[in-house]
């Protein structure tokens, strides 16, 4: 058995704290809280315990200061400043655990797939360093490559390169247009991509997925509007439909990212969600993906939407 | 200064002894095993090494001691510290004279790793995809490590977002028994199926496929390589006492990989789709281009329930040709839907 969990992950903080402190020289506690993910009192009481962590002294039962980790208290009461005056061992960095190496490979693989950010060599190298790195062999976790498409392709560039891309966009239920947009920033979430950027034809910050997309080319028109603010993905406008659905409790993990932003009520095992769509039309999607699991119960027309999509689509089997 | 009262506190008078608290012996056992060749005695750990030796003095016994010890070294070895033990020469298997250290090249990231400003912003952007998912702390504390070697080092990639959901409770059970190469047991409930069944694995490998995980694993009851979709495993991962060979994890990622693309290739449907809507337009990125039909579009999939999911929520969009299978699962869908939406009155 090994200890309680908390415990184990506090040690592993001040084993990083040193080397991190060793490299910086001097850092500021607000730095160091950010960089560490704790609050800044935590991390003031992080740094003032490493003064009685150190080796065991010769006598066996003094330590003397050099025995201990020694910081210059001085810039610590005075400027909320962290600098090490005795270091006992740990200057450089331990080496990662099996599990730290595998986050980060997984990640490095997704980021494999977008096109233009670093070349086969450049991958390949950190690799190799992170397995070399690691103190024991790593899970295999595997992102399969994602497809590079044409419209994959082009975004980035247009991205990378700070000009506008057009493309012809067809969002569902709605007839398609043609875009000019300054691309801002891609978002790839598992196995979808979306642009965000400031859309020349409405004017203003879109979301576009870029499944929906076709037709893609890269203009000559630099970025304009690169610094206006985005929105958050998926986030609903305050005009957007509210939509209420209805299923068993234990299938919420059916119904999806948008439970997240919902209200959900549960009562006897049946749970009831009103959230915020774009499209309240588009939930009949949602449901007839999940045959008879989500129930629309609100508003009517989407109710009846869901009945007519599921019909039309069995009317083509006779 | 609070440094001189706490000290004073713990090494002075026992009326007012402090508990050390557990995050600080691990820190304390960690230095004192790093800064000897030769390595400690247990004797020495107990009496010497802040933590320890205050437990002793507050009357712990030495088998209270004993099992403090191992359950330190235990947590150290999670944290990824290789505590090397030095037995006797004559008798290896006589540990109670053992000495035990942790060698400085075991624990550091090797002298000769640094990494370049643009590897230092790909591990940037690597170590964000995780979110709010277990591994995210992971992620960060890995690059914590990697960022304390590199000085002010600290580029970004801008405009690149990428997350990898990862919902599923079974994924951090499923990856600590993977490092453990323990077999396994989980209750798998197949689309369809009214029960879960209980499953026994060597997991080798966690995949990523299409948006959805998967391990990868050799089946005690099949004795042969399976994929399992980890949205189907419906309650707790449980290790078995059963430990195998570190070799069957060789090459086991892109076996798994191999496999999901083999299925793929094998496994197409023939859909009619309709020009210029949602299901034409992300259908028709996964085409099949060689062996075309003559009528409708040829897709690859790799699980007919995941597939009819989809298929089903393009409604009139799509119609399935071929497979009979996967058809009767979309029509399956499709009435349950309309099922449970049709009124009495509303219906038109």
């Amino acid at each position: 058995m090994a200890l309680p969990v908390m415990a184990t992950e506090r040690a592993a903080l001040i084993l990083q704290l040193v080397p991190y402190i060793v490299g910086k020289g001097e850092v500021t506690l607000e730095q160091a809280a950010r960089d560490f993910d704790v609050s800044v009192e935590d991390m003031r009481a992080m740094v003032e315990k490493l003064t009685v962590l150190g080796q065991p002294g010769d006598s066996g039962y003094w330590q003397m200061d050099d025995d201990l980790f020694q910081i210059d208290w001085d810039l610590l009461d005075e400027r909320d400043v962290i600098a090490l005056t005795n270091t006992v061992a740990l200057e450089r960095a331990p080496k990662l655990s099996a599990r730290e190496a595998a986050a980060l490979l997984a990640g490095l693989q997704l980021a494999r797939s977008v096109p233009g950010i670093g070349d086969t060599a450049l991958f390949d190298g950190l690799l190799r360093k992170l397995a070399r790195g690691a103190a024991d062999t790593p899970a295999d976790v595997i992102v399969a490559p994602e497809r590079v498409d044409e419209v994959r392709a082009t975004v980035s560039e247009a991205l990378r390169r700070g000009v506008a891309v057009s493309f012809a966009y067809h969002a569902p239920d709605a007839a398609p247009t043609r875009r000019t947009v300054d691309p801002v920033k891609v978002h790839i979430e598992g196995n979808d991509w979306y642009l965000q950027g400031w859309c020349h034809l409405r004017e203003a910050m879109r979301t576009f997925h870029l499944e929906r997309v076709s037709e893609v080319a890269l203009t000559d028109i630099p970025i304009a509007h690169g610094a206006e603010p985005l929105p958050r993905l998926f986030e609903p406008g305050e005009y957007d439909p509210i939509v209420q659905l209805r299923f068993a409790a234990d299938a919420q993990g059916l119904v999806g990212d948008i439970l997240a932003r919902a209200d959900a009520v549960t009562v006897d095992g049946v749970t009831t969600a009103t959230v915020r769509v774009a499209d309240a039309q588009s939930v009949k999607r949602l449901v007839a993906r999940r045959g008879g699991v989500i129930e629309v119960i609100a508003p009517p027309a989407a109710r009846r939407a869901a009945a007519q999509w599921a019909q039309a689509g069995l009317e083509q089997y006779p | 200064m609070p440094a001189d009262s706490d000290a004073l506190k713990r090494s002075g008078g026992d009326a007012q002894r402090v508990r050390i608290p557990p995050e600080e012996r691990l820190v304390n056992l960690t230095v004192a095993l790093m800064s000897t060749q030769i390595g400690l005695t247990k004797d020495t750990v107990f009496t010497a090494v802040s933590g320890y030796r205050e437990a002793g003095e507050d009357g712990a016994g030495r088998d209270a001691l004993e099992k403090m010890f191992e359950r330190d070294k235990q947590s150290l070895r999670e944290l990824g510290l290789r505590i090397q033990t030095i037995g006797d020469y004559a008798d290896p298997d006589d540990l109670r004279e053992a000495r035990y250290r942790i060698p400085q090249e075991e624990y550091e990231l090797p002298a000769d790793i640094v990494f370049t400003a643009a590897e230092i912003a790909l591990l940037n952007l690597a170590g964000n995809v995780w979110q709010h998912s277990s591994l995210s702390a992971e992620a960060r504390s890995g690059l914590r490590k990697i960022r304390a070697l590199g000085g002010d080092v600290d580029e970004q990639i801008i405009g690149i977002s990428p997350r990898i959901n990862l919902h599923d409770a079974a994924f951090v059970p499923l990856q600590r028994a993977i490092e453990q190469c323990k077999a396994i047991t989980f209750p798998y409930l197949k689309p369809g199926e009214t029960a879960p069944v209980e499953r026994r694995i060597r997991p080798l490998a966690l995949i990523e496929y299409e948006g959805r995980w998967h391990v990868y694993g050799e089946d005690a009851t099949a004795r042969a390589p399976r994929t399992f979709l980890l949205s189907r495993i419906v309650g707790p991962v449980r290790m078995t006492r059963e430990k195998f060979d570190a070799s069957l994890r060789d090459g086991a990622g892109e076996r798994a990989l191999a496999g999901l693309e083999e299925l793929a290739a094998r496994q197409r449907a023939l859909l009619e789709v309709h020009p210029g809507s949602e299901a034409a337009l992300r259908l028709s990125r996964r085409v099949v281009v060689e062996d075309a039909p003559d009528q409708g579009i040829r897709v690859p999939f790799v699980d007919v329930h995941i597939f009819a999911d989809e298929l089903a929520s393009y409604g009139p969009e799509v119609r399935v040709v071929d497979p009979p299978r996967l058809r009767d699962e979309v029509i399956r869908r499709l009435r349950a839907t309309l099922a449970l939406h049709s009124d009495d009155e509303g219906m038109s």
